[in-house]
């Protein structure tokens, strides 16, 4: 039952999902659902960082805007399709976030969260201000649709898959990732990083590994943006939007990666549902953040849920190399 | 010598007073819960439009608009403990109390505390600059040779000294400043010795939010900018004040706002005002990094 769950999942996806939306018809439903799978890998490869890492993020939506501009800037000047934006903004942005992460790391709890929003808010300014190059508070306008090697893929159907597709490879390297041994090493250094690097495991590297992957992952989000919404401007990428993206992680629960895609389906649809009342979204991100930490800090889906839920499926290495007629 | 270098030095040290009052709340609080405090640029906002509105329906002088101003900082902070930090405090367990679990729950429960009221804020009364009357303004020009001052920037500077004489006789005479300096000392040892943490975190933030709200509304009056969004830059730069004086220095604190606010008025001479904006970021990230027990902080724990 368990192991068919990832399967049924692809198929609402890929099947179900966009049948839906084709009967009813609506561009707009349409372009939620695509910004709903965009946060998915957003609040993924945060919670890689700030859940199973334990290193608490303020300024992820930097690296989405990283991405968005890379994607951006090289399809308007080179003409070029997804096949190339994709990997240079994903490239792009994992070296900008390993520059950032090689001194950051060394800093440890709340001053790595204010060193992160520091530097976030930096690379806000410099996309603001570096006119030649980003065309400022103006934006970047008519990026082209995504197109991948000559095939045109911009339309409703065809943005809707490529960013399906990219989502579901997304949370599964997260997925991967968060349970592997690797996963293991970076929930031991955040639980303990002195004790984690007593026993061998190189805490410096592991912190700017998954800080590189994960900034390399919101790259891929910012791209996948920059061309279904065909127009970025700095103000889209503020702080705000990191602190809705850790709202999501936190929401869904630290370190579980199931809880994050439920997180940032919730905070991305529930408030479309009032949204004449748009000025509520961030007092709305707010009470569910403050309510959250208060009432179930360990999130909705928690980690031990995900953990569990891994070992089962048995689908991710945990170790168990037993035969599957004793598991 | 340049009379607008001295210009400069003077504009940012006035500014530097400013971002001084809100680094002392910060400081305050860090040193008792080892916690940031991201609601109190919040504190700072209301403590601005308190004052704004009192002073518009009243027309009180500014000494007693200030003063009030203060006793209703001093009530948000009471609040804002009550709100976001207490209910995290739910064991009274000592090493609970400064454990890291509880540093980030109170950052993030902080966080989004902030959020609500500068949104609700921004619901009410529209996120544009208020309009302030020029007789409530406090930056009315005194000529004095090649340079000119504002009446701000005495008002300031004489409000931050007495503010800082009072608080340094708060801290060093009185009975509840003895209880905030033996726990900013050690927890655990003045919990034995009989302190009543929760009274002097409760103290702590009334006077940090008390020293807040004072400093929103003078620099709101001076500069003209009262706005839901005033309270998240000054929030920054105090919080940057609190990491290169030392994190529990008080005085430390205080010499590095002045710098920071010098070190940004004079950044003018050099770059365009739109990259002005990210001196503060890059002083944060130099302190962080080369001077992590601040500039003349003494050696601490790993936090």
């Amino acid at each position: 039952m368990r192991r068919r769950l990832p399967l049924g999942v692809l198929i609402v996806v890929f099947a179900v999902l966009p049948a839906v939306l084709t009967a009813l018809g609506q561009g707009y439903l349409f372009r939620l659902a695509e910004l709903t799978m965009i946060f998915v890998i957003l609040a993924t490869s945060l919670n890689l960082l700030t859940g199973t890492a334990g290193l608490v993020s303020l300024g992820h939506a930097a690296f989405y805007a990283i991405g968005a501009y890379t994607a951006g800037i090289v399809s308007l000047r080179f003409h070029t399709g997804l096949e190339v934006s994709l990997p240079a903004s994903a490239l792009v942005t994992g070296l900008i976030a390993l520059i950032v992460a090689i001194p950051a790391v060394r800093l440890v709890r709340i001053f790595f969260t204010v060193a992160t929003l520091s530097v976030g808010e930096i690379i806000n300014v410099v996309i603001t201000n570096w006119d030649g190059l980003t065309r400022g508070p103006m934006g970047l306008r008519g990026i082209p649709p995504a197109r991948v090697f000559g095939f045109d893929l911009g339309g409703r159907l065809g943005t809707f898959y490529v960013i399906a597709t990219v989502c579901s490879a997304a949370t599964w390297i997260v997925w991967r990732l968060t349970h592997s041994y690797y996963g293991g090493a970076l929930r031991a250094l955040r639980e303990d990083d002195q004790s984690a690097g007593a026993m061998g495991i190189d805490v410096g590297r592991l912190k700017v590994g998954a800080c590189a992957v994960s900034g390399a992952l919101a790259g891929v989000a910012g791209c996948l943006l920059a061309h279904s919404t065909g127009f970025i401007s700095p103000d889209m990428f503020g702080i705000d939007e990191s602190i809705l993206i850790l709202t999501m992680v936190v929401v869904g629960g630290l370190g579980s990666v199931p809880g994050a895609v439920l997180g940032a389906a919730v905070l991305i649809l529930v408030p479309e549902i009032g949204r004449e009342a748009g000025h509520f979204r961030m007092v709305f991100v707010g009470l569910v953040l403050y309510l959250a930490i208060l009432l179930r800090p360990t999130g909705v889906l928690q980690e031990a849920v995900s953990l569990r839920f891994a070992r089962e499926t048995k689908a991710v290495a945990t170790g168990d190399q037993r035969s599957p007629a004793l598991r | 010598m340049d009379w607008i270098l001295l210009q400069d030095v003077v504009n940012g040290l006035s500014a530097g007073l400013c971002y001084a009052l809100l680094a002392i709340g910060f400081t305050l609080i860090f040193g008792v819960l080892s916690a940031v405090n991201f609601a109190h640029g919040e504190v700072y906002m209301l403590g601005a439009f308190a004052g704004l509105m009192i002073a518009l329906a009243l027309s009180p002088p500014l000494i007693v608009v200030v003063l009030v101003v203060g006793a209703i900082g001093a009530l948000l902070g009471v609040g804002l403990e009550r709100i976001a930090f207490r209910p995290l405090r739910r064991s009274r367990d000592e090493a609970a109390l400064k454990s890291r679990a509880l540093r980030e729950a109170t950052l993030l429960s902080s966080l989004a505390v902030g959020i609500v009221v500068r949104e609700l804020a921004e619901i009410a009364f529209g996120g544009d600059m208020q309009p302030i009357p020029d007789r409530l303004m406090i930056n009315d020009p005194i000529p004095w040779g090649e340079i000119v001052f504002a009446r701000g920037d005495f008002i300031i500077f004489g409000a931050a000294c007495v503010m800082l004489i009072a608080l340094q006789i708060f801290l060093h005479r009185t009975r509840v400043g003895l209880g905030i300096r033996a726990v900013s000392n050690d927890l655990i040892g003045a919990l034995y010795s009989g302190v009543d943490a929760d009274r002097v975190i409760v103290w702590t933030f009334a006077v940090g939010s008390s020293f807040g709200a004072m400093a929103g509304l003078l620099v709101g009056l001076y500069y003209g900018t009262i706005f839901p969004y005033m309270g998240f830059a000054p929030t920054l730069k105090a919080f940057v004040a609190m990491l290169m004086g030392g994190l529990t220095n008080i005085p430390g604190a205080v010499a590095c706002a002045i710098l920071i606010g010098l070190a940004e008025s004079l950044s003018v001479e050099v770059l365009s005002s739109r990259w002005v904006g990210i001196v503060p970021y890059v002083l944060l990230l130099v302190a962080l990094l080369f001077f992590p027990n601040g500039l003349f902080g003494r050696r601490v724990d790993r936090a």
